[in-house]
């Protein structure tokens, strides 16, 4: 047995671990004990303690097993066979069982670090960060969905799952693991990636039509607050929200502090952002100033030329010119003139309807119409056929809707006549990231500029549309960004439009509008660009530009676009975050004193030493992380290094991982947790370096052998005398069954997937053909982590066997024994349809049924076929065969069907 | 029927509940250490040796004694989703028939929000007079009101939100944020099981859907899963998975079951002491008894005529709601414990919530269920089976007495006050508690919030509601909430 870890690592890591808890304490002062309770003392480097039975001690894990063991007189249980040893090690790393060649290739290698190179090879392997994921995963409630009534999808969340898989595959270190979930927006110089980690922020349940909308936005700030305490501080915190905590010292003033750093969150929302790529706001600045240079310098010319004309012309001219602009205008509000009620139109007497305080303010020409996202304008729709409908438009805020879904209704309406439904309508809108859209239903039908229009300028939109061709195009400042051909019908639905809104209601346009005008024909792009430059002349002095070299490099120029990516993640109210008070028995009207943002003082307490804001945030969120990550908090390490150990050994050193305090369990081996903890923050804070030093030791490579003196003396296996036998979680039989038959999908990330869901469940949906999807059979076959979580809707499988319920943070799951599980694995349609499969993977592997039966055993328990189990098997099929008229494949379809039930398929030694 | 880490005997309480992994602890377990006999204390399987032979009830569904002597075996629970009208039904008013039409000053909150106005939409039935007890109820439930002597009317019934979301989740889990577990997953983690064959928290959903949230109605939230409901369809495969595969004999399977229980039995030589792989070879034999017992639960081939007549069974009309009412007092006298037969689903005019027209939407489902509710009552009562069973009616929350809309009789939800009934089960019949305002919109006098109709049930049940309790996250969860709530003593007889 040689010593995984050499003596000169150890020495080294034991060396920095002390060094870094010392100048840890000399920077912060080291974080005073609250109450002696052992989760809140200092975390100190404890000595390894010397054993009697040293040779059996591979890495310093094992002389604090050995050492308690000894100290009860036990001793602790043989080594594991290799088959049984690389089963447990493949699905504890990895979730999957060994395939037969990584099975030969371990047995067969008798180099001293076979084990380890086994080890090396899991972690290393994409599969590990799909395994470890799901453990955070349930501890963060990760679900797709809202619940509720409209249990809507929480869009682009899986990003969010993604991430996590990546963080654990890189090894990030773990300290940076929560620094950028708590806070990656806040940070100077953040990646989407750094964005989309806040994603856990999004997970909790939320109703979005709540009975009291301020009082379900403190529960779902309770929620986040309360699942990061319990996540990553095993802070029972929730228990203080409606009083002083019943056993911790842990005050109702305590919990209100702590809430006061998520308390600028903006609520949840029904829609994810779309931000640019990394990089893409650089190169989008680059590319704009170039474009906007050439425009300036077409424009110049433009103008040049167009005021040359108008200078020649005579009165008479001029005159004409005059006419011929305003001969096609059917409406113009100009904003010169109105009323609070009426928007007065110039031209015919259109006037419009006001709803809500439209002021004015100085515009483009003369008075421009002020909007303030509670107003509109409802006006006659004047135009149906061809036309044309122009305005200046300036903001500074993005529209709605995101940058992959530019359908003009998804934004916020600037000119709209959306009508729900297959009907011919029209609309421009403001949308996501200062996009301009337009579009036409019946067949929808849409074009939209580049995103960056939201800064502040005046923009001159043009939307035009011919009904003879069908082409619609949409003009900003000039320059074409779009076109289509859609509809050739009259556009007559409805009866009038909205400005600054979208027709059948949503959120208000805030910004300004200025000389909104309907066309009665389709404008010329010259035309339009003589509009856009406010020319002399009006569209008249498109006859002076359309010829110009000018014009035909202007008509070539195309605003600059930058890629986007949907994410789901936080965002704060903005850089001054609110006051916060108690709220007194929890209730968010009852307001108790102001508290100040502090820490817990059972873990160290005080102030953040400094908040910065950052342009659009609090930086709140920041400082709590800051502190929950400094290397001599007394919980963040010791949770760690125990959540690690747990989905080891079945079970952490303190049982009830997510509490630490009294009414949670006491540690089974207190100093082997502070020795990890020491030892995590020692070795870069990486949880692939704990695994390896986990997985390695002697303790981990008992077997699981029962010994009655030993179950007699510990029933509870506290001291660790054997490997605790345990079930496979939901993910791992689905996994594992698909692996059998060869169909498992290990390609990751995405979009979650859609498995075949039985009617019978469906119907218990409120809407039983909307409820789920249907994906391909070979993304249904992907990885359990990948398929969809729906929280009124349960996976029946993976829900059989306990697979976490998201609603609230899961850190140890059930692991019950049902016979609903029975019928599920006899009868369901997966498992008949997998036994199938199974067996025609049996039969084109192996000749004969014997041989068959033999492949059969060895894929499922993974060890060498026992003469006992074939006979068993063959025994069964001949049966089948001779009494139940069965053929040879389905009498092998059975025998697989009672592989995939075996116990030893299901439970790991 | 089902084991969590089966083998709870020889070990303390409080390792069991480690084994279940739930991350309990010992002073949360107020309920445990204060109570003997609340886990069964018969060990099924101990140790390896008599694996899955002998079918003794164990684990936690086992039956366990209760906290007192219990009035009610079961509970029906007659959910009507979408909420019923109350002054529609059962609350009468007379003074609202001449209000039909007039705009008054109310304040109401429902789905269109707070308002403080409203134009009053009159009863739109008539209400006469029943029994002994004389009370009214209207021209809607003609049957049930023939069985009002042995009925409780609350009609101060309130709850906390006016809006079908968080008021499910309220009605069947005491909360409105989504997570904790039902009123069925309570009971059967207090007081297990009788029969082992079948579920003992059984959901008999509407033909057109699920309610709204779906699963999270009958889900046991921070309990395990043996605890949730299970959904029963009331004719072909009644619970998923139960049918055997096609072409697959029942003989085919037993030989399949002993192949499996043989390769089973041999990996639990090997591996001696261990309650978990014993307890797993047993739930194969649980599953099996299922597969033949509950169909037979589900077939009404043996009902005579007289009964398929009492409920309805042969008029299409109320063919459905008959079969699931007669289903529901097949499973009580099958020993299942609490079972929820929904009247409406999916979404609008498929259950009660009559935003558009009510009369059209009342009239629908009252006509569907008013005689197999007034048969069910009957039946179990002349079966002597209605003592002990108690039977709950009612929706998330009820209507306001003026309309939604500015035409039509659609009525917005009211959650300020509406009622709901009990019968059986040491209920008292004949009376009424509570009541509403003149226009019955808010309860006025003796209002009592839906815990404290869960505390009435349970303490039929034979639990005090105030120290049945589940250690999650910290806390002592309950039921009735962790400030407690006393049953309705106006009720129980």
């Amino acid at each position: 047995m040689l010593p995984i870890l050499r003596p000169a690592s150890a020495l080294r890591a034991a060396a920095t671990a002390v060094a870094l808890l010392a100048a840890a304490a000399a920077q912060h002062g080291a974080p005073a004990a609250a109450d002696g309770w052992w989760a809140y003392r200092p975390l100190q480097r404890p000595a390894v303690p010397a054993v009697h039975a040293a040779g059996w001690v591979r890495n310093p894990v094992d002389a604090f097993v050995l050492a308690g063991l000894e100290r009860r007189g036990l001793m602790p249980a043989g080594e594991s066979d290799r088959h049984t040893l690389l089963r447990r090690v493949t699905y504890d790393l990895t979730g999957l069982p060994p395939t037969a060649d990584e099975i030969a290739a371990f047995v067969a290698d008798a180099s001293p670090d076979a084990y380890e190179k086994v080890v090396d090879r899991l972690l290393a392997s994409p599969q590990h960060g799909v395994k470890w994921a799901q453990h955070w995963l349930d501890c963060v409630r990760y679900a797709e969905t809202d619940g509720y009534e409209r249990d809507r999808k929480k869009p682009f969340i899986w990003r969010y799952r993604d991430w996590v898989v990546d963080a654990l595959n890189a090894d990030m270190p773990y300290g940076e693991f929560l620094r950028k979930q708590l806070a990656g927006d806040e940070l100077p110089d953040g990646k989407v990636a750094d964005l989309i980690a806040t994603g856990v922020h999004r997970l909790g349940i939320w109703d979005d039509e709540p009975t009291d909308r301020e009082q379900h936005r403190y529960d779902d700030l309770d929620g986040v607050a309360d699942t990061a305490a319990r996540t990553m501080l095993a802070l029972s915190l929730g228990c203080a929200r409606c009083h002083d905590h019943k056993r911790d010292p842990l005050s109702q003033a305590e919990y209100h502090s702590f809430l006061g750093f998520f308390e600028n969150l903006r609520p949840q929302e029904a829609n994810a952002r779309a931000v640019p790529v990394d990089g893409a706001r650089e190169r989008f600045a680059r590319e704009l100033a170039d474009y906007e240079a050439a425009r300036d310098d077409a424009t110049k010319a433009l103008r040049a030329a167009a005021t040359a004309a108008w200078d020649a012309m005579d009165d008479a001219g001029r005159m004409a010119a005059a006419g011929k602009a305003i001969a096609d205008v059917v409406a113009s509000y100009t904003g010169e003139r109105g009323s609070a009620e009426r928007l007065i139109d110039e031209v015919a007497g259109q006037d419009g309807r006001n709803s809500g305080q439209v002021v004015q303010v100085p515009g483009v020409r003369g008075q421009a119409l002020r909007f303030d996202g509670d107003d509109h304008v409802t006006v006659p729709r004047v135009v149906g056929g061809s036309f044309s409908i122009t305005f200046f438009v300036r903001s500074e805020r993005r529209g709605a809707g995101s940058g992959n879904d530019t359908r003009w209704f998804t934004g916020t309406g600037l000119v709209d006549g959306e009508v729900p439904g297959i009907v011919r309508d029209f609309g421009i809108a403001w949308h996501s990231d200062g996009r301009v859209v337009a579009g036409v239903g019946d067949p929808e039908t849409f074009v939209a500029s580049g995103p960056g229009h939201h800064d502040g300028q005046w923009r001159h939109v043009a939307f035009t549309r011919d009904q003879q061709s069908g082409r619609i195009a949409l003009y900003v400042d000039g320059t074409l960004c779009g076109e289509a051909t859609g509809s050739r019908e009259i556009l007559d639905a409805p009866k009038d439009l909205t400005i600054a809104r979208m027709h059948p209601g949503g959120r208000g346009f805030v910004g300004d509008l200025d000389e909104i005008e309907f066309h009665g024909r389709a404008l010329a792009a010259a035309e339009v660009a003589a509009l856009a430059f406010q020319l002399p002349g009006g569209v008249a002095a498109a006859a002076a530009i359309a010829d110009l070299p000018a014009f035909a490099q202007l008509r070539a120029l195309r605003r600059p676009d930058f890629e986007t990516v949907e994410v789901l993640a936080v965002q704060e109210h903005g850089g001054d975050g609110p006051e916060a008070f108690v709220r007194l028995r929890g209730n968010v009207h009852s307001k108790g004193p102001k508290v100040p943002l502090a820490f817990p003082a059972l873990a160290g307490g005080g102030a953040p030493a400094q908040v910065v804001p950052t342009p659009h945030s609090s930086g709140r969120r920041t400082a709590l992380a800051q502190w929950i990550t400094r290397p001599d908090h007394v919980l963040t390490w010791r949770v760690a290094a125990n959540r690690v150990f747990q989905h080891h050994f079945g079970r952490g050193i303190v049982r009830s991982s997510s509490d630490f305090g009294r009414l949670g369990d006491q540690p089974t081996h207190p100093e082997l947790l502070d020795w990890l903890a020491t030892e995590l923050l020692a070795r870069g804070q990486s949880w692939k370096a704990l695994h390896k030093l986990l997985v390695t030791s002697a303790t981990y490579r008992m077997a699981s052998t029962f010994d009655d003196k030993a179950a007699a003396a510990d029933p509870q296996n506290d001291a660790l005398w054997r490997f605790d036998r345990r079930r496979l979680t939901a993910e791992e039989i689905r996994d594992s069954i698909l692996a059998m038959t060869g169909e498992l999908n290990l390609e990751r990330g995405g979009p979650s997937v859609y498995p075949p869901m039985p009617a019978a469940v469906l119907a218990t949906a409120s809407r039983p053909d909307d409820a789920w999807g249907d994906s391909p059979p070979e993304q249904a076959a992907r990885r359990s982590l990948y398929v969809h979580v729906k929280r009124s809707l349960a996976e029946p499988l993976l829900a059989g066997f306990d697979r976490a319920d998201t609603d609230a943070s899961c850190p140890v799951r059930f692991a019950t024994v049902q016979p609903t599980q029975a019928l599920t694995m006899l009868n369901g349609d997966f498992a008949q349809r997998q036994a199938q499969r199974f067996a025609a993977r049996l039969a084109q592997q192996a000749q004969g049924l014997d041989a068959q039966v033999r492949l059969g055993l060895q894929l499922v328990t993974q060890r060498p076929a026992r003469a006992d189990d074939e006979r068993r098997l063959l025994a069964l099929a001949s049966d089948l065969r001779r009494d139940h008229g069965r053929d040879e494949a389905q009498a092998l379809q059975r025998v697989c069907l009672v592989l995939l039930n075996a116990n030893e398929f299901v439970y790991l030694d | 029927m089902a084991s969590i880490r089966n083998g709870f005997c020889g070990r303390t309480r409080r390792e069991f509940l480690w084994q279940a992994g739930g991350g309990f602890a010992s002073l949360g377990l107020t309920d445990l250490l204060t109570r003997d006999g609340f886990f069964a204390r018969r060990g099924g399987v101990a140790g390896g040796s008599s694996s899955g032979g002998s079918g003794e009830p164990s684990g936690p569904l086992a039956p366990k004694a209760p906290h007192h002597p219990a009035k009610a075996k079961a509970c029906i629970f007659l959910f009507m989703y979408g909420g019923p009208s109350q002054i529609d039904t059962f609350d009468y008013k007379p003074k609202l028939y001449g209000l039909d039409g007039k705009t008054i000053d109310i304040d109401t909150k429902g789905r269109g929000g707070s308002k403080n106005q409203g134009r009053v939409v009159g009863p739109k039935w008539r209400f006469r007079p029943y029994g002994e007890c004389g009370h009214h109820v209207s021209d809607l439930f003609p049957h049930v009101a023939r069985c009002v002597d042995d009925i409780a009317f609350v009609h101060s019934m309130y709850a906390d939100s006016p809006l079908h979301g968080s008021a499910m989740l309220m009605m069947n889990s005491g909360k409105i944020l989504s997570g904790a577990p039902c009123l069925g997953s309570w009971v059967n983690y207090g007081l297990g099981t009788e029969n082992q064959d079948l579920p003992g928290f059984v959901v008999m959903l509407d033909q057109s859907g699920g309610p709204i949230s779906g699963a999270k109605n009958w889900n046991s939230g921070y309990m395990p899963a043996v605890y949730q409901g299970t959904v029963l369809r009331p004719s072909g495969e009644p619970i998923l998975d139960l049918a055997l595969p096609d072409g697959m004999t029942p003989r085919e399977q037993r030989r399949l079951l002993d192949a499996l229980r043989a390769q089973n039995e041999a990996h639990l030589a090997a591996r001696p002491g261990d309650t978990d792989l014993a307890a797993r070879i047993q739930s194969y034999e649980l599953a099996y008894r299922m597969q033949a017992n509950a169909p037979e639960a589900i077939d009404l081939a043996d009902e005579p005529a007289h009964i398929r007549r009492l409920y309805g069974l042969d008029n299409p009309r109320t063919e459905d709601f008959a079969r699931k009412c007669i289903l529901a007092r097949r499973l009580v006298e099958r020993g299942v414990r609490f079972i929820q037969v929904y009247s409406g689903g999916n979404h609008n005019d498929h259950n009660w919530d009559a935003h558009g027209d009510l009369v059209h939407n009342h009239e629908k489902h009252a006509g569907d269920t008013d005689q197999p509710v007034a048969a069910l009552l009957t039946d179990l009562k002349q079966r002597g089976l209605l003592d002990s069973t108690i039977v709950v009616w009612g929706g998330e929350f009820g209507r306001q007495p003026t309309a939604e809309y500015a035409e039509g009789t659609g009525r917005d939800h009211d959650s300020a006050g509406f009622t709901m009934w009990l019968a059986g089960g040491g209920i008292k019949g004949g009376i009424k508690v509570g009541a509403t305002d003149e226009l019955g919109y808010k309860a006025v006098e003796k209002p009592f919030h839906v815990k404290h109709l869960h505390a009435t049930i349970l303490q039929q049940m034979g639990l005090d509601p105030n120290r049945l309790a589940f250690f999650h996250a910290g806390l002592d969860q309950r039921l009735v909430g962790t400030e407690g709530a006393q049953p309705i003593r106006e009720l129980i007889a």
